[in-house]
């Protein structure tokens, strides 16, 4: 008899075992899809999912943000320089509805990520239960995908397909929101499997042989063929093919905002970086040249300008992953809808060596005089301390290759115009969404992706203070990036329109500032600020050899303004190189 | 500035929770008018449905909205018909088969 109620109680014992909680399912799927580290924010409605992770830290690094955007936006630097999916965890509510940001962010600059939000009991949706927001309609905008998960045993496969959507065609966010029942509910967990395909959704576009064939017939017979190089570059992992493409056709290559670092800045076919503040050169040829290859780009308006004055003379080839983009903006002469990679792999087969020098030439003629006009003076200040030559020294001392992060406004434009981008993956900004605040916590995500790299943001005063509670994280565990703010007492993009536009009259755009370095040493965080110029370098330097964190502040031009410039409504070959003297 | 004429569309999609806001906010966002909206589950598969739609368009809004609505991951296929007539064909079968 006692041998059998022992017998009983062991079964009943081993069947208990092998249930687990849809917590602990999840933190299983994520582990299987060899996730190591979660930026997140705890409360009510993931708790259960906290729990889990108590007994995980052996596997999965949770990173304590101190604000839910702080997370998102850490995950968005995570995936953008490593190429991985970034894992988010909020709580319902609020919690989730602060990822909203950073989800339109991620999902316009084509970042994987996979974001979990927690949600009330599901016999409480629609009742206005406490921090219930309907997330999944919120959300459905600004992501790739989205699921509800009300039963446990529904995790695993959201998991699986959340990341398959997330990392493949066209990068994007995805978000799951789990119920607190299913979250809670104990379940037979069968094993993971990785989701390989969804029936109604093809993210690889099959190479079609007949568009490669048109695109090289036009660049074969193209006396001025000019290459524009998005982020599907970086996203395909197509630097090396548009290398060895644009030296076997000796077709010069300029950079979107988001396709810096795609391509060597110091290569003698690049020609520079396009677009509103972009070189001189790459915008004014736009209109010179006889076929535009633009390649994982999107056409955005800050690219274009006037697209009624785009490129009209020009051929258009538009190699691009997504369908949804061909014939958005510009109509295209040949569409080659593909991965770039694949497409440019297979194309360099079908052109024919060629150079064109004479065109090229004609690039570096108008960089001269962007050099002449903008650059020399910038470079050869006496006065205030010029954002430009900050980051070209930071540029200099870090021969190029640090992770520059950088965040919204006239310092974003100055990096991406004078860093000299080395090698893929090493510029992470908000292009698209335009996101103020993203740089700090972008910066958190892309050092704890690439430990060993050394990651700096460039941060304006305005958007630092948009997210500046993340130098708590940075503190708390102790993630050594260097904060360069650029301070200008000034919202300074704003008001350079303001200047330029609104007959300088400066509505709320001057800023009455903290003491930013007291506040970075509150933190624990060494800090320095420099006003003068002979104290820069010094400073630059001490800031990159640091191992810790470190926050440098550098006083720049109260009224500098960002040229090149092509303004509102102009078309790219009225790009301005100083401010017009009317008005 | 292309004129607007009538359009039907006949999507098919998974018939998750959320497929018709999905649908939906793309023509929202374009601001394109929807005339007479039937959405359906399939009558022999609940987990799989459709819609069709009447809009009121351009030529060119029709050809943007509808590579944006294939985007979508539950949607499986989008038809473009111009005019009503297959609106009220389509429909009707529908209509028939409940």
């Amino acid at each position: 008899m006692d041998a059998l109620l022992t017998k009983t109680e062991e079964k009943t014992a081993l069947t208990e075992k092998e249930k687990i909680s849809g917590s602990e399912a999840l933190l299983k799927c994520l582990v299987a899809e060899n996730v190591k580290t979660i930026f997140g924010y705890p409360g009510g409605a993931i708790m259960p999912v906290y729990d889990a992770l108590y007994g995980y830290a052996d596997q999965l690094t949770h990173i304590l943000v101190r604000h839910e955007q702080g997370a998102i936006h850490a995950a968005q630097g995570f995936a953008r320089v490593s190429g991985k999916p970034g894992v988010v965890f909020a709580t319902s509510g609020p919690g989730a509805t602060n990822l909203v940001t950073g989800l339109a962010d991620a999902l316009i600059d084509s970042t994987p990520l996979v974001c979990i939000t927690g949600q009330v009991f599901a016999h409480l949706l629609g009742t206005d239960a406490f921090q219930e927001i309907d997330v999944i309609n919120t959300t459905i905008p600004v992501t790739k995908w989205n699921i509800q998960v009300t039963e446990a045993k529904d995790i695993a496969g959201a998991v699986a397909k959340a990341f398959h959507i997330a990392t493949t065609g066209r990068p994007g966010p995805v978000l799951i929101d789990i119920t607190k029942n299913a979250q809670n509910e104990l379940f037979e967990f069968a094993e993971y499997k990785k989701c390989e395909s969804i029936r109604t959704y093809k993210p690889k576009p099959q190479l079609q042989i007949s568009e490669l064939e048109a695109a090289a017939a036009l660049i074969n017979q193209a006396k001025k063929p000019y290459i524009l190089a998005g982020q599907g570059i970086l996203l395909s992992g197509a630097s090396k093919e548009l290398k060895a493409f644009s030296e076997k056709t000796g077709i010069p290559v300029a950079s979107t905002l988001l396709g810096l670092s795609a391509f060597s800045t110091d290569h003698p076919n690049y020609v520079g970086y396009l677009g509103m503040h972009g070189n001189y050169g790459p915008n004014v040829n736009t209109n010179q040249c006889d076929v535009l290859i633009a390649i994982g780009m999107r056409f955005d308006d800050r690219v274009t300008g006037n697209v009624s004055k785009y490129a009209k003379q020009a051929k258009v080839i538009h190699i691009e992953i997504d369908r949804a983009e061909i014939n958005k903006i510009i109509k295209a002469d040949v569409a080659v809808h593909a991965d770039a990679k694949e497409a440019l792999g297979s194309l360099i087969n079908l052109v024919q060596p060629n150079n064109h020098q004479e065109w090229m030439e004609s690039f570096r003629v108008l960089n001269r005089e962007e050099h002449e006009k903008v650059v020399h003076h910038e470079f050869n200040s006496t006065g205030e301390i010029k954002m430009a030559e900050v980051i070209n020294h930071l540029s200099n001392q870090t021969n190029g290759e640090a992770i520059m992060v950088t965040d919204v406004g006239q310092h974003q434009m100055i990096a991406s115009r004078y860093y000299q981008f080395k090698n893929p993956r090493t510029n992470v900004t908000s292009g698209g969404a335009g996101t103020m605040g993203f740089a700090l916590p972008a910066a958190m995500g892309a050092k704890l992706a690439i430990p060993t790299q050394q990651v700096v943001a460039v941060i304006g005063d305005g958007g630092y203070q948009m997210t500046v509670q993340e130098l708590g994280t940075i503190m708390q565990y102790k993630i050594p990036v260097k904060i360069l703010v650029l301070n200008n007492n000034f919202l300074g993009m704003v008001r350079q329109w303001q200047q330029l536009f609104h007959g300088k009259r400066y509505s709320f755009t001057e800023m009455v500032n903290p003491n930013f370095v007291k506040l970075a040493e509150a933190y624990s965080i060494p800090a320095r600020k420099v006003e003068k110029r002979e104290d820069l370098q010094d400073a630059l330097k001490e800031m990159l050899a640091a191992e810790t964190p470190y926050f440098l502040e550098v006083v720049v031009g109260k009224e500098d303004n960002v040229f090149p410039m092509v303004p509102a409504g102009a078309g790219v070959a009225d790009v301005l190189l100083e401010a017009p003297t009317h008005k | 500035m292309m004129i607007k004429q009538d359009y039907t569309l006949e999507l098919s999609a998974d018939n998750n929770f959320s497929v018709l806001n999905r649908i939906i906010n793309i023509l929202n966002r374009r601001r394109v008018r929807i005339k007479k909206l039937m959405a359906h589950e399939n009558e022999n598969d609940f987990r799989r449905g459709g819609v069709i739609m009447l809009l009121f368009t351009t030529p060119d809004l029709i050809e943007k909205v509808t590579v944006q609505l294939e985007k979508l991951i539950e949607v499986d296929s989008v038809k473009v018909y111009q005019g009503n007539s297959e609106y009220f064909e389509l429909s009707e079968k529908i209509v028939d088969v409940d």
